[in-house]
């Protein structure tokens, strides 16, 4: 039985998609089989990231309605091994499926794929609703910014209310604007959220260079993102790489916790 | 010591990251109290009826505040003037 995480976030736009896509690659090249459900309805996008816009034929709620197999509506990544999509369907909206469905559909998917990867919709409304619903556990994706972490909370205490386990990817962390004082880092994040770091994924033109090719960077990149979404991977698989680098600590942080000076 | 250290060499204005620290905390706090602000000014107003059955105060002057202490736990916080006896108040 595979392990089913939803990547959410409350706010739009804070990189749900990007790490969906480069967490279900990441996994993918441990050799683990995964599944990327596109759980937001009517406004598509894991496809187009993953490149695989083309290939689509039928979709998630094809598939809840009963108008093909779960088998036909999943797309194999021919990039790599063991990837598949279930893409979203464009032109329904979010109330065509309910979270009961979903939770069939999930435990469905658990069934044949060690990961199922739910990007979920931006909101608290029927679409996260959904997406939520067959997830064991969820990662929050948040950047280093007063309106993300707000949403975020927001969504924590929902995910607190139905006993989900949470945890914490920190995403566009730029380490200069830290150490100039001028973005939030991710100690502060942790601690503003009190959830656990599973990923720190620094701000990285690359991504907006692979996304518009439709190759997400944890296939092949070597770029810093790359490299920290490969980390997110082995983490989330339960390997232990490193500890979370710390992005953009200052001198004087750093000095003060070798001397025991200040904390951790 | 070492904060006055730090601050010395670092900069003598509060960092837009500080004042997003500080601004987040004050939000989450009442986000997660679920008082919006007409709720809390009716409170506010209540509660100095109430200190102004025992003790003469300006009840314009009650302040009130939602504070997060940690994820768990938030605090209301209540500041009030109190008059000292033989003082004179407004």
């Amino acid at each position: 039985m595979g392990r089913a995480i939803v990547i959410t976030s409350g706010k739009g736009g804070v990189g749900k998609t990007t790490a969906t896509a480069n967490l279900g690659c990441a996994l993918a090249q441990l050799g683990h089989s995964v599944v990327l459900v596109d759980a937001d309805i009517g406004l598509r996008n894991l496809d187009v990231v993953m490149g695989l816009e083309n290939r689509i034929v039928f979709h998630l709620v094809d598939v809840i309605a009963g108008r093909c197999t779960t088998q036909k509506a999943l797309i194999r990544d021919r990039r790599i091994e063991k990837l598949f999509l279930l893409p979203a369907s464009q032109t329904d909206d979010k109330d065509s499926v309910t979270p009961d469905q979903m939770k069939a559909l999930i435990i469905e998917l658990k069934a044949s794929f060690d990961y199922v990867i739910i990007d979920c919709p931006a909101g608290i409304e029927q679409g996260f609703r959904n997406a939520i619903a067959g997830a064991d556990e969820a990662i929050i994706v948040a950047t280093p910014e007063v309106s993300s972490i707000r949403d975020a909370d927001r969504v924590v205490g929902l995910l607190a209310a139905q006993g989900t386990p949470t945890s914490l990817m920190v995403n566009r962390i730029s380490p200069q604007m830290v150490k100039r004082g001028d973005m939030l880092s991710q100690a502060d994040v942790i601690e503003i959220l009190a959830l656990d770091l599973v990923g720190a994924i620094p701000l990285d033109d690359e991504i907006v260079a692979t996304t518009n090719r439709g190759l997400p960077a944890a296939l092949n990149g070597k770029s810093p993102a790359a490299k920290a979404f490969a980390d997110l991977g082995r983490r989330v698989a339960g390997e232990e790489p490193d500890p979370v680098r710390e992005t953009g600590v200052g001198f004087f942080a750093r000095l003060g916790r070798a001397l025991g000076l200040s904390p951790a | 010591m070492w904060n006055e250290i730090k601050n010395f060499f670092v900069s003598a204005r509060r960092s837009t990251r500080d004042e997003a620290k500080g601004r987040l905390h004050l939000v989450l706090a009442h986000d997660r109290a679920g008082i919006e602000g007409a709720k809390l000014q009716e409170l506010r107003a209540e509660v100095a009826a109430v200190i102004r059955k025992y003790v003469e105060i300006d009840p314009e002057a009650v302040e009130i505040h939602i504070e997060r202490v940690s994820r768990q736990d938030s605090q209301l916080r209540v500041h009030s003037p109190l008059p000292t006896r033989g003082s004179v108040t407004s």
